[in-house]
């Protein structure tokens, strides 16, 4: 059966689990369940946090985010003020209004101007017991490897301070492993998603990435074996009027992609920090080496954030995936203040333009599910390509 | 990319000013300011002229190193803004940033910038330099700027924190830079220069203690947006003769002015807190209003409060390292926002004897807008009441200035009444 790229009502339990993780988030039953235990969660901001290393100190990582729903954000502008992006006053509000109450710590980044200031009010605001920020270079020189390994020793350092117990290497490789199998498992998902008329859609393929963050990753990685398995026999298939791909500033809100879709086009794969920049890269240790420095090297290496230098390894991987998955057209969604992306936007607009690939820049904000204007303008693009075809 | 160098415009303001100046209008430290000025400009528009090897930069990067290779600078930011002010064209660059795909939410200071390279207002640099100090909009311009002018660059990449680990890295992101000037410019790092800068540093950075302290003093003898000066001179000569000659001749009056108990206004009513920077296309307006209310800034803890530090010249780069994490830009809005800081501005508020604070709320800066709520409860917890006030610190559209003006009445009529 063939349907449209509009999300059907198609029966996969593994998906339908995945999303009441995502719709009972942050209060989850995963994460209620392991804090039942008497385990620790710790929340974390930004892909350059290491998450094995919370892994192998018995606890879950979680990936802080706001509400996946356009919502009043008094709060969060009166913390951060209203020119900081959505996305860092959603989150602060959930911090603020207890949300996240659960956390035994969070860890960020120095990756964004938002990011920092949300993590300084968060600080200041928020009574969570433990608090990181590491400092990550935006370069991927040796030198900023080094730097960066001796941050992410130190982020050990003390969270075995604060637990009270040794991360040993046998605990830092099985958190490896299990994380490896993570991206391995994602990575089959997308590969599917490279066949002309994939059997999952774009906001399926969303609520399943956010769910990854959302619970411990052995639990995790044992539903989307099944869903893979649904899938591979799974007679529903996806086609669209264009193979887009969405690129930009965080994006957890599967009803934007949903939005997309409904107009006829299908998402075929991304460049976002919840989706393949999440996954792309495993650790690899290499001879001789020590687990914290294969992931050290990995989080600082892996597909760049457009906050990196230089900014060609970003432009030149997202070219690659766009042929790879056969792409018609590129959606830029930005949130508004987002500004390593914005800044970047002329230049790769330039370089996808000078590769045959249509742009289509969207101004958003965080959570939101799309507005009749942002309908129309991806209608407009659509009719364009094939106007053009 | 069309040549059409306006930087001549700069220099011929600063010119006209110098000329139309009649004995003891202007105190001889304006004289001074205004001559450096135009040195600064005059060489750079002459650069190509005299076969000197030029390298745009951002703000807040270590213009010290091109001194001792004898590299002439050209500070982007500063520059276009002078220009876009002097000729009232900031509509022009904004609206030339916007051409370039330039998303309005990306600061009007960088999105001119990038505005006026397109449009050649400056001259084509020979290199680009810039670093993430102090934000994501620095950290970003430059690869479009290497774009526009077809010409090389090199960023520097600055850690957040201040470990040893951290400046080590910093120094060795500068000695890379060092070895990219040297290859592309031929001109080798001359240490002793650097060394010798390094030392005028120590004495420019007890010169600026002095003059802070003298504006501890009631009442303040230091004009209100006397500070820019004193940012525009480190900006453009960092540790240089001409900042040193600059601040020697500023300290030596202001200590003249506080001996004979003058006040920068006509009257000091209210001391105030300046928390980022107030609108630059409005200071003759704000100036005017500031007098009217009797009120003078007298810290700036964002911009002019440099912390206690003795460089060493036998370690000349490590010092410039370490420069760049002392300035109190680095240390109140790039790194991060711990107790140590929150406590010093509070501390600030309290040795300069201030009865409020005026947070100017650039739209475009966001990690300065997000600590408002974080200094206004902390000044608060003193009695210091905040006002913020939403600008645009370029951008005249934005805000009229009479909707600023009566925020400001109202705050001063507010200080009145406590």
């Amino acid at each position: 059966m063939t349907v449209s790229t509009e999300t059907s009502m198609i029966n996969l339990p593994a998906l339908e689990y995945f999303r009441s993780v995502n719709s009972t988030f942050p209060k989850n039953q995963e994460i209620l369940d392991f804090k039942e235990k008497g385990k620790k969660v710790f929340g974390w901001l930004c892909t350059y946090v290491p998450e094995e290393v919370i892994i192998a100190a018995g606890a879950l990582p979680v990936r802080i985010t706001g509400y996946g729903r356009e919502t009043d954000l008094a709060d969060g502008n009166a913390y951060l003020y209203i020119n900081n992006c959505s996305f860092s006053r959603s989150c602060l509000q959930r911090g603020l209004r207890g949300d996240y109450s659960f956390l035994d710590g969070v860890v960020g980044g120095s990756t964004c101007d938002g990011a920092r200031r949300l993590f300084d009010a968060w600080r200041r605001y928020i009574n969570t017991p433990f608090y990181q920020v590491l400092t990550v270079p935006r370069k991927t020189t040796d030198e900023a490897q080094a730097l960066y390994l001796d941050q992410v020793i130190s982020f050990k350092q003390n969270l075995e301070e604060f637990l009270g117990l040794q991360i040993t290497e046998t605990a830092l490789l099985q958190a490896i492993e299990v994380c490896n199998e993570t991206r391995d498992l994602l990575k089959k998902l997308y590969e599917l998603r490279k066949r002309p008329e994939p059997p999952i859609n774009g906001a399926q393929t969303l609520e399943v990435l956010t769910a990854s963050f959302r619970m411990p990753k052995v639990n995790f990685n044992q539903k989307l074996k099944i869903l893979l398995n649904e899938l591979e026999h799974s007679k529903v298939v996806y086609n669209g009027r264009a193979r887009l791909m969405v690129v930009g500033s965080v994006l957890d809100n599967p009803e934007f992609i949903k939005l997309i879709e409904e107009t006829g086009g299908l998402v075929v794969t991304d460049e976002l920090c919840t989706s393949t920049r999440y996954w792309s890269d495993p650790v690899i240790i290499q001879e001789g080496e020590s687990a914290i420095s294969a992931i050290a090297r990995r989080y600082l290496t892996n597909f760049p954030c457009a906050r990196m230098y230089p900014s060609e390894e970003r432009f030149d991987r997202i070219l690659a995936l766009c042929r790879d998955f056969r792409v018609d057209g590129v959606l830029s969604q930005i949130i508004r203040y987002c500004v390593p992306y914005a800044h970047d936007f002329p230049l790769l607009n330039d370089k996808l333009k000078t590769a045959g690939i249509p742009v289509l820049d969207l101004d958003v904000e965080y959570g939101t599910s799309g507005s009749g204007q942002i309908r129309t303008r991806v209608q407009a693009f659509l009719e364009m390509m094939e106007a053009k075809k | 990319m069309t040549t059409n160098n306006k930087v001549n415009s700069i220099v011929q303001s600063c010119r006209v000013i110098l000329k139309m100046a009649t004995p003891g209008s202007l105190p001889k430290s304006d004289i001074l300011y205004y001559q450096m000025l135009s040195k600064y400009y005059t060489k750079l528009l002459k650069a190509k002229e005299n076969g000197n090897f030029v390298a745009a930069h951002t703000v807040f990067f270590p213009a010290e190193i091109l001194y001792a290779m004898d590299i002439v600078p050209m500070h982007t930011e500063m520059t276009t803004w002078l220009v876009a002010l002097f000729l009232g064209e900031q509509a022009e660059l904004l609206s030339a940033g916007a051409e370039l795909g330039l998303a309005a939410e990306i600061c009007s200071p960088h999105r001119g910038l990038a505005g006026a390279f397109l449009r050649g207002y400056l001259p084509r640099p020979d290199v680009m330099l810039w670093s993430n100090l102090i934000c994501d909009n620095t950290a970003k311009s430059g690869e479009l700027v290497m774009k526009l002018n077809n010409c090389p660059g090199y960023f520097v990449d600055h850690p957040f924190q201040h470990s040893k680990a951290e400046v080590s890295y910093l120094v060795n992101e500068l000695k890379g830079m060092i070895r990219f000037l040297e290859e592309h410019s031929g001109h080798k790092m001359n240490w002793d220069k650097l060394a010798e800068t390094v030392a005028r540093s120590n004495q420019q950075l007890a010169l600026t203690r002095e003059i802070n302290e003298l504006r501890k003093l009631v009442p303040s003898p230091f004009p209100t947006q006397g500070f820019l000066k004193l940012l525009s001179a480190d900006y453009l000569f960092p540790g240089q003769p001409e900042a040193i000659e600059y601040l020697t001749q500023l300290r030596d009056e202001l200590k003249n002015n506080a001996s004979e108990n003058k006040t920068a206004g006509k009257t000091e009513k209210y001391r105030l807190m300046t928390l980022f920077l107030p609108p630059i296309y409005l200071m003759s307006y704000l100036d005017k209003l500031y007098q009217e209310y009797g009120a003078v800034s007298v810290v700036e803890p964002m911009f002019n409060s440099r912390a206690e530090a003795e460089f060493d010249p036998s370690q000349p780069l490590k010092s410039v390292a370490e420069k760049s994490y002392l300035i109190p830009e680095s240390r109140v809005m790039y790194g991060p926002l711990t107790d140590e800081v929150v406590k010093y501005v509070v501390d600030s508020a309290t040795d300069y004897k201030v009865n409020g604070a005026l947070f100017w709320a650039f739209l475009g800066c966001r990690h300065a807008c997000a600590t408002i709520k974080i200094f206004k409860d902390a000044l608060n917890a003193a009695d210091i009441p905040m006002l913020a006030v939403d600008c645009d610190i370029v951008d005249p559209t934005i805000n009229p200035r009479e909707e600023i003006g009566e925020k400001l009445g109202q705050y001063f009529e507010l200080l009145e009444g406590l």
